[in-house]
């Protein structure tokens, strides 16, 4: 197989960053401020201080409110 | 490595020396180290005594405050609160774990925002938040007399005018909703300066201790690690950094996702240097880290909606997997197991975290993980949004809806996110019943390693001993499934309060969580670092994968909908009401 050469491997990771940041900070960003309910999603989420790309429980403060809240409606403790 | 590190192979064999030479005990004694500094820290120099009084004290207040009326009063919330503002993370040992294991935080249009702040830019920021939070405060301020006003009122009546005690108990909810407006709207006048530079090069020689060490137990070069890990390292930070940023959160691809991406532009532009793979130790930082998470595995948790949220998080979920993987074996003929059950836990658990756990769990490549957690991010972004709005157009009850969201979409912040798009009510079951999700990852990691090690894995025909199951079997699930008893004993030894307080709030969001974190990123930035695009490409083919998860995810959105149903309006609608 033939390696490819430097410029050219260097060429391909501009261009492929470029992309990837271009999705990011120039279609997505469109595509929010474009979309009512896009933007009222966004503003929202910052808003609130909400953070979607969490995985865990013990990353998200909604959850400790959550079970506080539960707890005080169905134990009443 | 000359071998394929894809996979960890077990020779079915045990020495004493697996002891300090394998990588799954290796594991499990660095995150148990970790694990024991934080308990000890913790334990023995901070806030127990203290806390333990002040949590005494509150529950005094609440116990007599419910004895008085047939609504939680002013004091009975007072209290409540005052318990909740218990944090063990605020003692001078979470502070110094905090600060050393910062990782680059958000910013919108400036990526220097993610690493440093000036004096000025926090004092302006904080000037310009400084009105809305004065209008917030004095708002929850009107809002707390008009509740005293309304509690004296049915206080006079001896609380046995129900007029009065349901005025009052709307008064005290109206305060209620103000006063969390003001503490949010005050935490965006509490920016503070930073600069994460010094600190994220101190984690990194931490990290290169840390691990090296490992590394060179497992007899393999210490110093090559070292040489290759600063660069796994820069790729986690930056993969952080850009995570970070508003928008890309906002449709939630955070770290983990950036790690991957940035890791295989890397490796399949300009290549992965040799002087670097020797620190991708993916498998290394994932079982670490999933020892660490076993300490988040509370089982007392998953009591914490009652009986429904049992049923629509511990039954539902057991049965969408099973079926899902069944589907990919028998009807799309997978032509890979691992990657079926992966796509199978992730999309029928919760996400990353269960994909992660189960990956590791039956020794799937990462290739397959990558691709399992790259579906997953996908739908969850596009459920996140859709959700709310089919709820919605449907007019289905808030808590329904809460319910159907929190079985079904993968990640817990997303779950969050579309709770509230939907109302507070919604999400705070949504995100309730996803809790109890979290809480399944170790019993599912337990029963799918016992599955590959004494069925799959195995010759047809073959009957395997007890002996050659253990043999086979992850020992790191171990370590993760005993960090999580630990400490759902510890919880339930402590009582709520200073459990809440000292290991929730302390050990665990001040200690283990940090270190967490920073050890899937790093997994993630050396998943990306050593995958050829083309074999990750080739997994794809055909189609199935995507194929299995969207027929599973259908299945886990009509049975999730509909167990939601009857659990929370059939045979518990009283627990629905009361909510």
């Amino acid at each position: 197989m033939i390696e490819k050469s430097l410029p050219r491997r260097i060429g391909m990771f501009t261009v492929t960053l470029g992309a990837m940041l271009s999705f990011v900070f120039i279609l997505l960003p469109f595509l929010t401020n474009s979309c009512t309910i896009l933007h009222s999603m966004s503003e929202y989420l910052a808003e609130n201080g909400i953070d979607p790309t969490r995985y865990y429980y013990t990353d998200v403060e909604q959850v400790k409110e959550s079970e506080i809240y539960l707890r005080s409606v169905l134990d009443g403790e | 490595m000359a071998q394929d590190t894809n996979i960890v192979i077990d020779r079915g064999q045990s020495r004493w020396s697996d002891l300090w030479t394998k990588e799954d005990y290796l594991a499990i004694w660095l995150g148990f180290a970790v694990i024991a500094a934080c308990i000890l820290a913790y334990f023995n120099f901070g806030p127990k005594e203290e806390f333990s009084l002040k949590v005494a004290a509150a529950d005094q207040i609440q116990q007599a405050e419910e004895g008085k009326a047939p609504f939680h009063t002013i004091a009975w919330h007072t209290a409540a609160d005052d318990k909740a503002k218990l944090k063990a993370s605020s003692s001078p040992f979470g502070k110094f774990v905090a600060h050393w294991t910062k990782h680059p935080g958000s910013w919108k249009n400036n990526p220097a925002d993610a690493f440093v702040r000036s004096q000025e830019q926090a004092d302006a920021m904080n000037a310009k938040a400084m009105p809305a939070y004065e209008e917030a405060k004095a708002r929850a301020a009107a809002a707390l007399a008009a509740a005293v006003e309304a509690e004296n009122a049915a206080a006079a009546a001896v609380f046995s005018n129900q007029a009065l005690n349901q005025e009052a108990e709307a008064r005290i909810a109206d305060w209620r909703a103000e006063q969390k407006k003001a503490a949010s709207a005050r935490k965006k006048t509490e920016n503070k300066p930073y600069n994460y530079i010094p600190t994220l090069i101190g984690l990194c020689v931490f990290f290169i201790a840390i691990f090296g060490a490992g590394i060179f137990l497992m007899g393999n070069s210490a110093r090559a690690f070292a040489i290759g890990f600063p660069a796994v390292f820069l790729v986690a930070v930056l993969a952080y950094m850009m995570g970070g940023q508003a928008i890309s959160k906002q449709y939630g691809f955070g770290a983990e996702a950036w790690g991957i991406l940035l890791g295989m532009l890397i490796a399949n532009t300009i290549g992965t240097s040799k002087k670097i793979l020797p620190a991708c130790q993916v498998e290394f930082f994932i079982k670490s880290g999933l020892v660490l998470l076993g300490a988040e595995v509370l089982f007392s948790k998953i009591m914490a909606i009652g009986i429904p949220g049992i049923f629509v998080a511990w039954v539902v979920t057991p049965i969408v997997l099973v079926t899902t993987f069944i589907f990919g074996q028998k009807v799309l003929k997978m032509p890979s197991k691992t990657l079926n059950m992966v796509i199978s836990a992730d999309m029928s658990v919760c996400g990353t975290s269960a994909a992660i756990a189960t990956a590791a769990a039956c020794r799937a490549k990462k290739e397959e993980l990558t691709l399992s957690i790259g579906l997953s991010l996908v739908f969850t972004a596009i459920m996140m949004i859709a959700m709310p709005a089919v709820i919605k157009v449907l007019g289905l009850p808030l808590i329904l809806g809460g319910a159907w969201m929190g079985g079904t979409i993968d990640s817990t912040g997303a779950v969050a996110a579309a709770g509230a798009f939907l109302g507070e009510k919604a999400m705070y079951v949504a995100a309730t019943i996803k809790m109890i999700q979290n809480v399944m990852i170790g019993v599912t990691a337990f029963c799918v390693a016992v599955y590959w090690c004494a069925k799959v894995e195995c010759e047809g025909g073959r009957r395997v001993t007890v002996a050659e199951i253990w043999h086979r079997f992850p020992k790191f699930v171990l370590g993760f499934l005993a960090a999580s008893i630990v400490f759902s004993l510890l919880d339930s030894v402590l009582g709520r309060g200073l459990s809440e307080a000292m290991v929730e709030q302390g050990v665990v969001r001040g200690g283990t969580r940090l270190l967490r974190d920073w050890f899937f990123a790093l997994s993630f930035a050396a998943i990306g670092l050593s995958t050829n695009f083309r074999v990750l490409a080739k997994y794809f083919k055909g189609g199935k994968p995507l194929i299995l998860y969207v027929c599973g995810q259908t299945f886990n959105l009509i049975l999730t909908l509909t167990m939601a149903y009857i659990m929370f309006y059939l045979v518990f609608p009283e627990i629905t009401a009361r909510i």
